[in-house]
């Protein structure tokens, strides 16, 4: 009886979803199991925040236009859920040398399901960083009101997504973790200085302002902002775009960075 | 229609200069248990992998269960299961955990944070299983902690909680000992009789092939021979005058394999 009853069939969503849930429990159960994991994502916002953002706090934020240190802090905790995100992904390379990626690959499911489960599984411990993020902001006397975190903490696994996406078109490529280490600085690295995370760039010109507005952090980072400083006298000069634009720029890279770094993962796993 | 069909399949690894799997055709009716012998690195594995979805090949045409393994993956993933060459478990979680991942992916049951919050027929499965290989104790217990035998009873516990149509069996007792070894093919000839599962075998233990119905052997990425295990004992006769008794089948096996290799030579 046990066995027809657990192999009735239920609908391809509810598989689907179910999927999505199952892969990010995995990943948010193998990040409560690995302390060293918990305590880099809380270490990790001390160095960002406390010592990048303390140093350029003290010597670069005069004659801006609006107070440097919430500029930063909201920069601080897009770039964290990026960056720890992208980190999550490189686990992708842990499963391929335990061959965990196998089980995972002939299963009857999608494999969007399966990057988007891993994708916001990761986001986990990107949320702990934020929290971190926080509490190092708050020491150092930077804070933003209750609710308009409660909103940021509601955008974040659209930030997870997007950063994990673009974290996949790399990690989908690659098989040592040698490699999939010095990948997540490569994706990190540029949109930490580039996006305008920590230093604006609304008078980048040239090159650096094509990078700029090709990184999904870009508006990932304006969207957030836009809603921190709605209402406030600094909107015009912090917040470069819509919001309706940031909105569908980020949709459309998420999407985009989905399908492609699915596919790179899936035939790159397939394809030997 | 057989519930594997292989034709002149062909799968050759980049950067490699022979294919590992040479035109390879064989068929497996529904129920049949199948074997699929050879020396390593003949192309069972590479088989098993394209057969299973998770390898793609150069050329040919596979089907299982009907459904072409490129054009209809998915369904062809719904109806297999399969024990892989290597271990696939996750390390960081415990042995239930493990098969809660596999049975969610299947769409058995919706995903708990718990097993006590599992349904009822998902927690009698498991433990039904774990009882019969003999790992009951291990359940709980991180992968990590449990010596490479019960990982392995460990993995035919998840291969076959979805009761799959096509069970896969890639040198599945590979470090089992003799009493394990004897209970997984007991339960194993229990799901073949209770549904019907048609079994795909690779084995370096070729007492296991004796009671297959169909022996194939592969070597160099060909198929050399593919009989009943009788007619191949029978065509590797060692003397000219035919003996009373039968040669065993790994006798019958190993002579083929030298028999082929000096041919070929």
């Amino acid at each position: 009886m046990s066995a027809l009853a657990l192999t009735r069939k239920k609908s391809r969503l509810f598989r689907e979803l179910n999927t999505v849930l199952t892969v990010m429990a995995r990943e948010i159960t193998v990040f409560l199991k690995s302390p060293g994991t918990a305590i880099m994502s809380l270490a990790m916002p001390l160095v960002m925040m406390g010592m990048i953002g303390g140093n350029l706090m003290q010597n670069m934020a005069g004659g801006l236009g609006f107070e440097f240190g919430q500029f930063m802090l909201v920069g601080m905790l897009v770039n964290m859920l990026f960056m720890i995100t992208s980190t999550g992904m490189a686990s992708l390379v842990d499963d391929h040398e335990i061959d965990f990626n196998q089980e995972m690959l002939v299963s009857p499911v999608s494999r969007y399901s399966l990057v988007v489960g891993k994708i916001l599984g990761g986001s986990f411990g990107a949320i702990v960083s934020m929290a971190g993020t926080l509490i190092v902001g708050l020491i150092m006397g930077n804070t933003l009101p209750f609710g308009k975190l409660l909103l940021i903490l509601a955008l974040s696994p659209l930030m997870c997504l997007s950063g994990g996406a673009l974290a996949m078109i790399v990690i989908g490529l690659i098989k040592s973790k040698k490699t999939a280490s010095m990948a997540v600085m490569l994706i990190s690295m540029p949109q930490m200085f580039l996006s305008g995370a920590i230093i604006p760039i609304g008078n980048s010109s040239g090159v650096l302002m094509i990078l700029s507005r090709l990184m999904p952090m870009t508006y990932c980072l304006d969207l957030v902002r836009a809603v921190v400083y709605a209402g406030t006298p600094e909107y015009d000069s912090v917040v470069m775009f819509n919001p309706v634009v940031n909105f569908a720029a980020i949709a459309a890279l998420t999407v985009g960075c989905l399908i492609l770094g699915t596919f790179f993962f899936a035939q790159s796993e397939k394809n030997r | 229609m057989g519930m594997i069909e292989v034709r002149d399949l062909v799968k050759q690894y980049r950067g490699a200069k022979t294919p590992s799997v040479d035109g390879v055709s064989f068929g497996v009716e529904k129920g049949e248990f199948f074997a699929f012998l050879g020396p390593n690195g003949a192309g069972k594995t590479t088989t098993i992998s394209i057969l299973t979805t998770t390898l793609a090949k150069t050329s040919g045409e596979v089907k299982i269960a009907g459904y072409d393994v490129d054009k209809e993956a998915r369904r062809v993933r719904e109806k297999v299961g399969i024990i892989f060459q290597q271990p696939s478990l996750d390390p960081q979680l415990t042995a239930e955990q493990n098969i809660r991942f596999h049975a969610c992916l299947y769409g058995m049951c919706g995903y708990r944070p718990t097993f006590k919050l599992m349904p009822a027929a998902y927690r009698k499965r498991v433990l039904d299983l774990a009882e019969i290989v003999g790992i009951q104790d291990a359940l709980f217990k991180p992968i990590k902690k449990l010596s490479g035998g019960m990982q392995r009873k460990l993995e035919i516990i998840r291969s076959l909680i979805h009761t799959p149509d096509v069970l896969f069996l890639d040198e599945p007792t590979q470090g089992l000992d003799a009493v394990s070894r004897r209970g997984l093919w007991e339960y194993i000839n229990d799901v073949r009789n209770q549904y019907g599962t048609t079994v795909f075998l690779t084995t370096h233990y070729i007492d296991e092939a004796e009671k297959v119905d169909t022996v194939c052997i592969i070597n160099r990425g060909k198929i050399a021979a593919c009989c009943s295990p009788d007619e191949m004992k029978r065509t590797v006769q060692y003397d000219p005058t035919p003996k009373v008794c039968l040669p065993s089948l790994e006798d019958a096996y190993v002579e083929f394999l030298n028999r082929t290799g000096r041919e070929a030579a």
